[in-house]
Parts: structure tokens; C-alpha cells; sequence
């Protein structure tokens, strides 16, 4: 089966990731009073034996988040947040918490759930959907276990979409991640999903 | 039939509490699980405020949670494994675990009427049973971790583990120029304490070895048994002079004092070699060979005695 997208459906699903990053950023940003900077996202196909090794390459690699999405019409997937160390000292205090209310891993997982929440909220109302979300869940919080979770899970997929955007509050000197990843059986969903906007248009 | 209806019947057998707040977080509604386990009535909560019919609940944290969810209008949530619960509830195992108040999963979701955000819905999952066993299997693999770098007899580490530690401080010593000196010992003539009382005597020396050293140790420290009876000490932040005194302090608390075994006094003792990182090693077992060439010299010059490493070169 062919997953790739067309140019036009390229263009249009990085379009539509636009959009919605705008939008997302201008939300965060009142929601967080401090500004939230995304770069220009990334999308491309990627096999699991590619993820594992991009993931594992990145050897700064502290914390990884994992939040899974679902909406209508079969568009589902998995989001990845990626964290350093150096990310992750002032999370609590940009996120409004007095210090100790709430545990490192708290914060990270408060955080991821944020900014992947507010990101496929406004994209799902792009494409007239809705998503529901699972809980966020901590995959590893160390150096030493990411890598030993990446090596320990055998990533048996044969292909995904994959969106890269890149978070930064430079006032807090926060960076992350966000790793989108649409499994296969989705794809063909999405790109259904692109045509139809594409038609209208 | 009016399906708004069938709904609200089930709610109301769901073995998860739901608990609806306005905006200002009063309290709305809630079904039957919130209403029985937390034995209260939902006329008497209803109108009140979030944290006077809850007041367990951690007011700032919680507040701040809800400002995520009513602004950003998306779901928010809380894992029993970062707070065990939120809601003091009793739960359905009281007999069975030791866990005090029902663990929870908190799902807090914008709640809408007519297009319009209007309150907060906050789904509770009883997880009592998951955290049960998680924390169990948790505790399990801490044990089998443990015992898989413990060595049976003396409680100290085991040589596998102790020489993965050696290596990895090793490494970290060259990278940040600290210094890191090694202790390795051997009880001296152990052949003939077994010989002459017993392989169970001979394990005792070597039990009451690994306790009077491990207690004289600071934590940083990692002791391990090498072999039969030679024992290594890697002592990280000690210079050649530091770990000599260490190797000192060894000899005579193991020299002084007899071992009380049946009816018989036994003497036992030492011989000690030392090792200190220099620039020429550059591998971990190099260390280990120079203090075992001091243990040597220990060993010819007569026994009972502390050496330090050729490159260091001094008897005592």
C-alpha cells in the first residue's frame, strides 16, 4: 500500500498544521502569559526501526511522554514528548505551581498533556473533528532508562506518519519536543480526510 | 423510550465516580459512587463550594487545574501514580491491601451546554487493584534487583556488581579529573582456618570481615567481595594517602579483635594493596592489577601489612 501523500496533500495537511499551531501558540501563550514559540513543523514517513534509531540517537534525551488521541472517522495516533535535561528545571514555576506542590514527573506529564491537548484541539477543529484523549503516561524520566525503553520496545510497525514540531518559551528557558505519530491504519483516514478539505476548496 | 433517561441509570451503577462543577467550582451533581462512597448527599453538597464538601482537596494545585481545562478548554488529568487520590474515599479492598484511601484516575473534562463551556466534569476511576499489584511487582523487581548484586554469604556486593561500579566510576573520575583510589584485600593463611575449624568457621571470618569494614566505610564507598577471600573497596574522591589510612583503619580492626567460634579464640588478619588513578591507566583493570601487586608485596613482606601500588611505591 502506498502511504505517501501526494504533493497536494502535502501541502494541504501542512497547512492545516499550521494553522493550528498558530492558533495553538496564541492559546498557550495566554493560558501560560509568557510567549510560546513553535518552529515550522516536519512531516514525513518514517518505519519503527527509523524512530527507534532518530530516538535513540538523541542521546540528551531525559524524559519521554507518550499521550494517545483519537478522534471520528478513524484519525487516531500517539504523541511523543520529548524532553532534555536542561528542559525541564523551571516547568512548575511557567506552568503556575508553587514549588513543591507538585513532582518533577508531575510536571512534565502536566505539561505534555497541555501543549499535545491544545495542538489536536484546534487541528481536530480544523478537520471538523473532535479527539478524546488517554492519559498521559511517563515512559522513562532518566537518561539511562529512555534508552533502555527505546532498545526495550521493538517498535514492530512497518510505517507512520510522523510531525515534528519543536516547543520553546524562551522566558523559561523551556524546550521540547512533539513527536505526532500517525500509525498506518490511520493514514489512509487522514488522507481521506485531506482529500475532502482539498475537493471543497 | 427516553434514551437521556436509560443514560442516567447507568451512570448511576458505574463503578466510577462522576462529579460535575460549575465554573466557580461549586458543586452541581455527582452520580450514585461519589454519593455512597463518599457518604454524602448530593442535596446537601449541591451549590457548595468544591472544597468545602472536599476539603482534603490541595486547594492551589487544584485550581490551577481547572484553569488549564476551563481556558484551554481541553482535558486534563491525574495518575494514582504521581498522587496515590484526590478524593479521600474509602475502596472496595479495605481487607485485602494496606492501601488507606482508594487510588484514583482523575479526568478532568470541559463540560459544555448548548456550545458553551459551563463547568467541569471530573471522572474517578477506582485503581485500588492496579496500584496494589503495581506497587508489589515494583517492590519485587527492587528485591530481585538487590539480591542480583548481593553476594549470599556476606551481604556485601557481589563481584559482578562491584566491578560494573568500578568500571563505571572509572570512566567518570578520568572524565572530571576526581580522584578514586582502590582498597583490595585478602585474609591471610585462610586455607588453614578452614582446615583447622571448619569450612562453617571459615565463613563466619569472612561474615564478620564484611561487617566490621562495611560499618567503618562512608555510604559513597562500594565494597564488594572479589573472590573466595580477597575483598575490593572502591573509594571514589580519596586520594593515595586517604585510602592509606582506610587500608590502616582495616587492618587493625580486623587484627584486634578475635573471632569467638564454639569454645575456640581465632585470630585472624590482612594483607591490604592499594591503588590510585594516574594518567598512564586506561583501563579500569589496570587499578585492580597495581593494587593486586601490592597485595603481593603485602603478602611477601610478612602478612598483616598495608602496601600501596608500585607507582606509589611505600610499605607499612
Amino acid at each position: 500500500m502506498a502511504y505517501e501523500l501526494n504533493e497536494d496533500q502535502q501541502d494541504c495537511l501542512q497547512e492545516l498544521i499550521n494553522v493550528a499551531m498558530g492558533q495553538a501558540s496564541d492559546q498557550l501563550a495566554r493560558y501560560l502569559d509568557t510567549f510560546v514559540f513553535l518552529t515550522v513543523p516536519n512531516i514525513e514517513l518514517v518505519n519503527g526501526h527509523g524512530l527507534s534509531s532518530t530516538l535513540e540517537s538523541n542521546t540528551d534525551s531525559t524524559a519521554v511522554v507518550s499521550q494517545g488521541f483519537f478522534g471520528y472517522e478513524g484519525i487516531r495516533g500517539e504523541a511523543l514528548l520529548v524532553y532534555q535535561h536542561k528542559d525541564s528545571d523551571r516547568i512548575a514555576d511557567l506552568l503556575g505551581y508553587e514549588p513543591g506542590e507538585l513532582s518533577v514527573e508531575e510536571q512534565l506529564i502536566d505539561i505534555s498533556s497541555i501543549l499535545t491537548t491544545t495542538f489536536l484541539n484546534v487541528f481536530a477543529s480544523q478537520i471538523e473533528n473532535q479527539m478524546s484523549y488517554s492519559a498521559p503516561k511517563l515512559l522513562a524520566h532518566t537518561q539511562d532508562t529512555v534508552s533502555d525503553y527505546i532498545k526495550q520496545v521493538s517498535f514492530d510497525w512497518e510505517m507512520a506518519l510522523k510531525v515534528n514540531i519543536n516547543y520553546q518559551v524562551t522566558d523559561y528557558s523551556f524546550n521540547c519536543e512533539m513527536i505526532l505519530l500517525i500509525p498506518a491504519a490511520a493514514i489512509e483516514n487522514i488522507k481521506m480526510v485531506i482529500d475532502r478539505i482539498l475537493e471543497d476548496y | 423510550m427516553n434514551s437521556n433517561i436509560e443514560l442516567t441509570q447507568v451512570t448511576e451503577q458505574l463503578n466510577s465516580g462522576i462529579l460535575l462543577l460549575d465554573l466557580d467550582l461549586n458543586v452541581v451533581s455527582w452520580n450514585r459512587f461519589l454519593a455512597v462512597h463518599g457518604d454524602q448527599k448530593i442535596s446537601a453538597a449541591k451549590g457548595k463550594s468544591v472544597f468545602d464538601v472536599f476539603p482534603e482537596l490541595p486547594k492551589n494545585w487544584f485550581e490551577r487545574k481547572m484553569a488549564s481545562v476551563v481556558q484551554l478548554g481541553t482535558p486534563s488529568f491525574c495518575s494514582w501514580e504521581q498522587r496515590h487520590h484526590l478524593f479521600e474515599l474509602p475502596h472496595t479492598r479495605p481487607i485485602t491491601t494496606d492501601s488507606h484511601f482508594m487510588a484514583q484516575n482523575c479526568t478532568f473534562l470541559p463540560f459544555n451546554t448548548d456550545g458553551k463551556l459551563t463547568g467541569v466534569c471530573i471522572l474517578i476511576e477506582d485503581v485500588t487493584d492496579v496500584c496494589h499489584y503495581q506497587t508489589m511487582l515494583k517492590q519485587t523487581m527492587f528485591e530481585l534487583e538487590q539480591a542480583n548484586r548481593m553476594d549470599g554469604l556476606t551481604r556485601i556486593y557481589n563481584r559482578k556488581y562491584w566491578e560494573e561500579s568500578l568500571a563505571k566510576e572509572f570512566v567518570r573520575a578520568k572524565r572530571y579529573g576526581n580522584q578514586l583510589s582502590l582498597i583490595m584485600f585478602d585474609l591471610d593463611n585462610f586455607k588453614q582456618i578452614n582446615d583447622n575449624y571448619g569450612h562453617q568457621c571459615g565463613d563466619m571470618v569472612l561474615t564478620e570481615t564484611a561487617n566490621r569494614v562495611s560499618d567503618m566505610l562512608r555510604e559513597v564507598d562500594v565494597f564488594g567481595r572479589y573472590g573466595g577471600e580477597e575483598f575490593g573497596i572502591l573509594l571514589t574522591e580519596t586520594s593515595a594517602s586517604g585510602a592509606k589510612e582506610v587500608g590502616e583503619r582495616i587492618r587493625t580492626i580486623l587484627s584486634n579483635t578475635p573471632i569467638t567460634f564454639g569454645q575456640q579464640t581465632i585470630s585472624f588478619s590482612a594483607s591490604i594493596g592499594i591503588s590510585s588513578l594516574n594518567t598512564m591507566q586506561t583501563r579500569y583493570e589496570d587499578l585492580i592489577s597495581e593494587a593486586d601487586n601490592a597485595l603481593y608485596s603485602a603478602k611477601t613482606s610478612g602478612r598483616n601489612q598495608v602496601c600501596l601500588a608500585p607507582s606509589l611505591r611505600m610499605c607499612s
